[in-house]
């Protein structure tokens, strides 16, 4: 057999390939723009995470302020487990707790000033050990001596104070020194119900707020003397030198778990979007390669007449359409490296990401293996098909399009699976990505369907006998018409759009509506014990119809749970169990003489009020399941480094929803009430009267209370509940760019619509033009076609988004169903308009042409 | 298929006609980029009275279809003065030829050009639906059947035959009852028996309305019908002469 007759090289089909292909890939455009579109937003995802995420690594000695941390509840180390964390390092230590401040300056009727609460971090002079504090001034600065103190933006807004001024926390007045602008351990500190202010170590003794009983944290970060120690290794020693010491442990190499936690899950998320987008940018490839076969149709023939096997004429448009898949991955990839600095810059103090450009080889590697599996997905099938004919068959398809190839939808499907599999072994929820590619993929095959559907519809209805609308109807049923495709790709994109909206306005909704109802105005940490009827007393002169419920909290760890002869220990698990949440680390715990309010009895009984012979235990019954724990089981808790063994005398299903105390070990007061502890408290105030008045009242409640009880923390329901809101709104507006990136694939989709369908477009405008039509009359025909699926779209959109929301919100969260329609119905409405302006002004050619010469050309 | 009433191009002049029902005066038309302009029609002077039929002839690129293409008002006019129908031309845009078009004029073009979505009875309806005509579908089909085309009314275009279409394209051109018939190679793709047909249903349908009707041919035996033939060569008219067998 002769070379020839073996068919062409590679080689030899790529010099064929390269005379073809315009150097400006004029006709196959479209496929690069979509590669590009999802290869940047793939890549700009990819490279921001991995960013932040070597950032939160390579700076984790600088976000934790130490190489290990060590926490513990309601007490300071003794001297035998300071002298052994020391003689690993240098050790710094302080306090963190919850607490009220309030301005020196007079504001409210009763001659004090405002009131706020504050997250209390008292630190000694060797912090910090790692990074350095700045202050907005400028000023790069130690721990605060003496009455000194540093105070967030969000603390001197709220005492209404300015640097200089003065103000009191617990029974002792402080300066504001200056103004907090970079806080060098702040990620680590985690979530605050409070501004924050840091002061010196042994402020909290001296204004009496460390009695015992009182709720606080000590934190000790350890620098290393020997930088090569392990900190993981560390702790555990740590942990089996003092396994009852209750300790806490954190090191440099996860210095914020939450925030590794909402990074990897965010980025997840967004991957997964943009990878959605990405497949619908793959329905515009399909279109844009068929388009573009379609267009080479003669060059296709004619090398077939000369000799070119089918097998050569696969090779010679794969090559090309492989040169421009590279391209827009290429493109997409530079793009998405490039935009990075801007979102870094846009999350600046909020998360830590590395400053410039950032080059991450595996996320850009994979941004570009997912931009050519979705170009060979997509464009496998319309080079399939035209392989499969002779030259003859390729002359006619202008009248009959080619027909359909099984092997077409097998490397389509083949390809969609590669697509699948990789994102599954490339993340580390497997589940949670697989849930959403097969909701996905369900999806589109919904709008799939449903974009049929329109057109049998549209087939079906009366013929309008104005001219103008039945040329626009016909546009949409006509024998290959894109409405399909137009409906899978927009529909996505637009129905993302009202889901997201629909969700997120319906939590804020709820959080708005029916949280303040159910939730208490206020809760109050340390209350004294012996001060209980005092406080009530104080609420009641200000409020005398407010409803007031305290608990009993302590902090206290479980050490051993399981039957008496066979218990086991916490420390020796290798992984806390789904469900088994409250093993890690230290808990609030309660005590009780009756079933608390909300709480319903699942097995077993609740003990006599005061019963002194056993110390029993109430267990949260989905824990105890998790745990396989039974009525008659034992706990070991910690509590102040005691330990305690537990009997379990019920399980008790709690309602979560209730908004009130809610703990999952409630003990019976035998177990607790010796340990020294302070109260819980929560008010409902229950007020009347006009809101400036209720407004100046509460006021003047906090006020009483700090100077009355100064060691007490106040937590306004309120405030949490605007922060609350605030954060959905932000996680709500990066998703919502996330599915941006869908409707924008749409938009290309649209696009490449267009221009596929331009010639038969053409021909109909000028028909019309020679039989006296107006330039405004084609107008009105293509803003009646695009109306007509921009109103399907809708539809669609609003039916599948607003139906998957409700069954998010009322099914999975069991909220109420209160999304804000205006605001949804205008982001819908913003899609559809960016979809009708770029549909019509990709159609202005039809406009300007001229009817004798574009007669000429057809 | 209906016998055509008469094969004579005779006709009486279209009812209510006064002055030429065509008038152009040193009519030119250049195409082309300003680099390198080509002038098309090099000063063209025309008068055809209502009713008359004329045939245009002359070898390809003589500036045939560029003249009917002015003189229907596809094409504005480089320069030279133009009234179609008592219209002067020369003042209207794109807008304004294409409504003058409406209802006025019927074009009747060599490749059919039929609106592929629209059944016969639509596209023969929408010159008619595009003036304001209310019984535009009414109209539509008594012309089809007019020409023969009674039992196709709901056919689309790829459902018909060339010769079937290309009566569509005439009862099209006919219904709004214009004052002018332009017909560019009505013939040209056909073939020979069914394009004798289709000028005899031409001749047969203008001859029942009146229309002054300009065709454009390369077939001397079909241009000898006509009362006038002229004849073109290099953009300009040069002869206008009686047809011998009209």
């Amino acid at each position: 057999m002769s070379a020839r007759a073996a068919g062409l090289s590679w080689g030899d089909a790529w010099k064929l390939a390269r005379r073809d292909l315009n150097a400006r890939f004029k006709g196959l455009r479209l496929l690069v723009v979509c590669i590009f579109l999802g290869t940047a937003a793939l890549a700009a995802i990819g490279t921001l995470t991995a960013s932040i995420e070597r950032e939160l690594q390579s700076s984790g000695q600088q976000i934790l302020g130490g190489d290990l941390e060590v926490e513990i509840w309601q007490r300071g180390l003794d001297e035998e487990e300071l002298t052994a964390i020391s003689a690993l390092g240098t050790v710094s230590g302080g306090t963190r707790l919850q607490a009220m401040a309030i301005s020196d300056a007079a504001t409210g009727a009763d001659g004090e000033g405002n009131a706020a609460p504050i997250e209390l971090k008292a630190v000694d002079g060797k912090w910090p050990l790692y990074g350095v504090l700045t202050l907005a001034d400028g000023r790069e600065v130690a721990a605060p001596t003496g009455d000194n103190a540093w105070l967030s933006q969000g603390a001197i807004d709220r005492l209404d104070i300015e640097v200089g001024d003065r103000f009191r926390i617990g029974t002792v007045t402080l300066t504001a020194g200056g103004i907090i602008d970079d806080e060098p351990d702040r990620l680590s500190e985690g979530f605050a119900l409070g501004p924050v202010i840091i002061v010196a170590e042994d402020l909290p003794v001296r204004a009496g707020l460390l009695a015992p009983g009182a709720l606080y944290q000590s934190k000790y970060r350890i620098a290393f003397d020997d930088q090569g120690l392990d900190p993981s290794d560390q702790a555990a020693a740590l942990e089996e030198a003092f396994p009852k010491a209750g300790f806490d442990f954190r090191t440099r190499d996860r210095a914020s778990p939450g925030a590794d936690r909402f990074v990897a899950q965010m980025s997840d998320f967004l991957t997964l979007v943009g990878l959605a987008a990405l497949v619908i940018a793959g329905i515009g490839i399909a279109g844009g390669v068929s388009s573009y076969l379609d267009q080479r149709r003669a060059s296709i023939a004619t090398l077939k007449v000369l000799g070119a096997s089918s097998r050569d004429i696969v090779r010679v448009y794969a090559l090309q359409i492989a040169a421009a898949a590279v391209v827009g991955s290429l493109a997409g990839l530079a793009t998405g490296v490039m935009v990075t600095p801007i979102f870094g810059a846009a999350l600046d103090g909020l998360l830590p990401v590395q400053t410039g450009f950032v080059i991450e080889p595996a996320p850009l590697v994979l941004a570009g293996v997912y931009g050519l599996l979705v170009a060979f997905a997509f464009a496998a099938a319309p080079l399939l098909r035209a392989r499969a004919f002779p030259a003859m068959a390729l002359m006619r398809s202008r009248i009959a399009p080619l027909s359909r190839d099984r092997r077409a939808l097998v490397a389509t499907a083949l390809g969609l699976a590669l697509i699948c599999l990789v994102a599954l072994i490339t993340t580390d929820r497997v589940e949670l990505s697989a849930s959403f590619l097969a909701g996905a993929g369900l999806a589109l095959a919904l709008l799939a369907a449903l974009g049929l559907a329109i057109q049998r519809i549209a087939r079906r209805l009366p013929r309008p006998t104005n001219p103008i609308l039945r040329s626009a109807l016909a546009n949409i049923h006509r024998p290959g018409a894109p409405t399909g495709a137009l409906v899978t790709a927009l529909g996505f994109g637009l129905a993302a759009f009202v889901l997201l909206a629909s969700v997120q306005t319906a939590i804020d909704g709820n959080i708005q509506s029916r949280v303040p109802q159910e939730a208490p105005d206020y809760f109050v940490i340390d209350v004294p014990r012996e001060g209980e009827n005092a406080f009530k007393g104080l609420v009641r002169q200000s409020f005398p119809d407010a409803d007031i419920r305290t608990v009993p909290t302590l902090r206290g760890s479980v050490l051993a749970f399981g039957p008496k002869d066979n218990m086991q220990r916490v420390a020796d698990l290798e992984r806390i169990p789904e469900g088994g949440w409250f093993l890690n680390g230290e808990r609030g715990l309660t005590y009780s003489d009756e079933t608390p309010v909300g709480n319903t009895l699942i097995e077993g009984e609740w003990w006599e009020p005061g019963q002194t012979e056993e110390m029993l235990v109430s267990v949260n019954v989905d824990g105890a399941r998790a745990l396989g724990l039974e009525v008659g089981d034992y706990l070991t808790i910690g509590v102040l480094g005691s330990e305690r063994d537990v009997r379990i005398a019920n399980l008790r299903q709690i309602d979560w929803e209730s908004l009130g105390f809610n703990f999952t070990l409630v003990f019976s007061p035998n177990t607790l009430n010796d340990v020294p502890h302070n109260l819980a408290a929560s008010i409902e105030l229950n007020e009347s009267g006009n809101a400036a008045q209720i407004i100046e009242r509460r006021g003047e409640l906090l006020r009483a209370m700090v100077r009355r009880f100064p060691s007490s923390s106040v937590v306004d329901i309120g405030e949490v509940l605007v922060e609350a809101r605030t954060l959905l709104e932000q996680v709500a507006l990066a998703t919502l760019a996330a599915a941006a990136v869908a409707v924008l694939a749409g938009l290309a989709v649209l696009m490449g619509a267009i221009a596929a369908a331009r010639a038969a477009r053409m021909y109909d405008t000028v028909v019309l033009r020679v039989l006296g039509a107006s330039r405004r009359q084609v107008l009105m025909m293509q803003l009646a076609e695009y109306g007509l699926i921009a109103l399907a779209l809708a539809l669609v959109a609003l039916g599948m988004g607003a139906g998957l929301g409700w069954v998010i919100i009322t099914q999975l969260f069991e909220f109420d169903w209160l999304p804000d329609w205006p605001r949804v119905l205008a982001v819908l409405g913003l899609g559809l308009a960016m979809v009708v302006a770029f549909a019509l002004g990709g159609s202005l050619p039809l406009l300007r042409a001229k009817p004798a010469q574009a007669l000429r050309e057809l | 298929m209906v016998e055509p009433s008469s094969t004579s191009a005779t006709a009486a002049a279209a009812p209510g006609a006064s002055g030429p029902a065509i008038s152009a005066r040193s009519l030119t038309l250049t195409l082309g980029s300003a680099a390198a302009p080509v002038d098309i029609l090099k000063g063209i002077d025309l008068d055809i009275a209502p009713g008359e039929v004329v045939a245009l002839l002359g070898p390809s690129g003589s500036g045939k279809s560029s003249l009917m293409a002015v003189l229907s008002g596809l094409e504005r006019a480089s320069g030279g003065d133009l009234s179609v129908a008592g219209q002067n031309f020369a003042d209207l845009d794109e807008d304004g030829l294409a409504q003058a078009r409406r209802g006025r004029i019927g074009i009747v073009l060599q490749a059919f050009h039929l609106l592929p979505t629209m059944t016969a009875t639509e596209n023969v309806a929408t010159p008619m639906e595009l003036a304001g005509s209310e019984d535009a579908s009414a109209r539509a089909r008594a012309e089809l059947e007019a020409v023969g085309l009674g039992h196709r009314t709901d056919h689309y275009p790829t459902q018909l035959s060339g010769g079937e279409q290309q009566r569509v394209a005439i009862a099209r051109a006919i219904a709004p009852r214009p004052d002018l018939i332009f017909a560019d190679e009505p013939t040209g793709n056909l073939d020979v028996t069914t394009g004798e047909e289709i000028v005899d249903l031409l001749f047969a349908r203008r001859a029942e309305t009146g229309a002054t009707l300009l065709i454009i041919t390369h077939d001397r035996a079909l241009a000898e019908r006509c009362e006038r033939v002229l004849t073109m060569a290099d953009g300009k008219i040069v002869s206008d002469r009686a047809g011998e067998n009209p």
